[in-house]
């Protein structure tokens, strides 16, 4: 090995040889003209095609404006639709109920109307399992929550204070304005359908089966004494609850007090 | 005193760096202003140092200048986005050094070394070859030849990143701080890749260092 050095040095010593190893002055002349070339066909190259959606860069602010003007309705209106399925008003959730108007109980079979007055009696008396508590209509004073005895008596037998809150439903869930005959034709036939539906579920007998007659046969001898007690039931319990909610009311007024406790 | 200022001189950019750097900042709003000649200003002051970079990273002259052309092209086409937050010798130097990166994985099985002639009248050359032998004339000239090959030879033995490291701090001369910024890694890391790599240069050249 003819390049055996005679004296040692340093690896930073070693590598400083590496600094002066530098290009002929020729070189740097055909460098510079490779630059140039290289420089030029950088400036004239095709731009390629996705450059030009720049333009649309603006359409695409936009977009995202609309996009969250949408999403806002959106969300506005959903908000509106679960908060009306929520939280339903005392109407509603009447008007929830599987009762019949006369003018469909006529356009169908009357059975299915008795059922179904059959399971608003038995809603309104809380006694329904998959509505267990009671239902009261703030603006519906006219649907009284019917006594357990009458309810136990509807389910087995038709009562005549179910089939008359259903009637009453009945006539609360039916519209006010009647269709345009223009639209829907003329309304006489169904004015017809509609009382004849009406009567039917007026007069509960008419629409009794085999097993009801035979009770009602049975009942029909202590019918207007049954009448008088609900109605001197009804009037005695209006006038106790009248009477409960006086003393709840003092209880209240006084310096929201009840029991000794302070609230 | 003194050795603390060589430290900080190895661990920071030093104030004429510093300086340096303004004065790039200044050129290079011209050519985002438009002035593209300006550019050509920068091409002539680095160019020397970028294509020592690369070709010390390479060791083939020819791949040396492509690479280093192509690093100028790179600067040129995105130096709109070149906010000055960093100095303009540093964005350089990170664009070249991740071409060369890229190039040496793309053709790590090849390897062809064409040397640069070592220049006589650099005296920090002259001053070596004094201090490693006493020959003269042809024999010197081999005896150069030699030592540069067994250099080179010693250098491709690194990995692609303790090669980088060693020829940014020990050939063109940058702090730790700037061979971080310039490969987007720790100071830490370039010290310990710094150690590790002069420690395996210390057994490759074992008959020339002490």
């Amino acid at each position: 090995m003819s390049g055996l050095p005679e004296r040692k040095v340093t690896v930073e010593q070693l590598l400083r040889l590496k600094r002066a190893e530098r290009p002929s002055p020729e070189f740097w002349a055909q460098f510079e003209a490779q630059m140039r070339a290289k420089q030029l066909s950088a400036i004239v190259e095709r731009r390629p095609w996705w450059a030009g959606l720049s333009r649309f860069a603006a359409f695409g602010r936009m977009q995202v404006s609309l996009g969250a003007a949408a999403a806002l309705a959106l969300s506005f209106a959903g908000y509106r639709l679960v908060e009306g399925q929520l939280a339903p008003g005392p109407a509603s959730e009447v008007a929830a109920l599987p009762v019949r108007s006369p003018a469909a109980a006529g356009r169908s079979a009357a059975v299915p109307a008795a059922r179904s007055v059959r399971e608003v009696v038995a809603t309104v008396a809380g006694r329904t399992p998959s509505a267990p508590r009671p239902l009261v209509a703030a603006d519906a004073p006219h649907i009284v929550p019917a006594p357990a005895a009458a309810a136990l008596a509807a389910e087995t037998t038709r009562s005549p204070f179910a089939d008359g809150i259903a009637v009453t439903l009945a006539d609360y869930r039916e519209p006010v304005s009647a269709p345009r005959p223009d639209v829907f034709g003329s309304d006489r036939d169904f004015e017809a359908e509609t009382l004849t539906a009406r009567a039917q579920v007026a007069d509960p007998l008419a629409r009794m089966d085999t097993e009801a007659e035979r009770r009602a046969r049975i009942l029909s001898p202590a019918l207007p004494l049954a009448r008088a007690y609900a109605a001197d039931w009804m009037r005695q319990r209006t006038s106790t609850d009248d009477r409960i909610y006086e003393s709840m009311d003092r209880a209240m007024s006084d310096d929201h007090q009840l029991g000794g406790i302070r609230f | 005193m003194q050795a603390s200022k060589t430290l900080e001189k190895t661990l920071m950019a030093t104030p004429e760096r510093k300086l340096e750097a303004d004065a790039d900042l200044a050129v290079v709003r011209q050519v985002q202003a438009g002035d593209v000649a300006a550019f050509d200003r920068l091409i002539v002051k680095y160019r020397e140092r970028v294509l020592g970079v690369i070709y010390n990273m390479t060791s083939n002259r020819e791949d040396a200048a492509d690479l280093a052309q192509d690093a100028f092209i790179k600067a040129f086409q995105s130096i709109h986005r070149f906010q000055g937050q960093a100095s303009f010798f540093t964005w350089l130097y990170r664009i070249a050094v991740n071409s060369t990166l890229s190039h040496l994985r793309r053709n790590r099985l090849r390897s062809f070394f064409s040397l640069e002639s070592v220049r006589e009248d650099d005296p920090v050359s002259k001053d070596l070859v004094d201090a490693l032998t006493d020959k003269q004339g042809g024999e010197r000239d081999a005896f150069i030849r030699e030592l540069q090959e067994k250099l080179n030879e010693a250098m491709q033995k690194l990995s692609i990143k303790h090669r980088t490291v060693v020829t940014l701090f020990e050939i063109d001369g940058l702090s730790h701080q700037e061979i971080a910024e310039v490969m987007e890694c720790s100071v830490g890391t370039v010290r310990s890749r710094l150690h590790y790599a002069k420690q395996l240069l210390q057994g490759e050249l074992q008959p020339y260092v002490k």
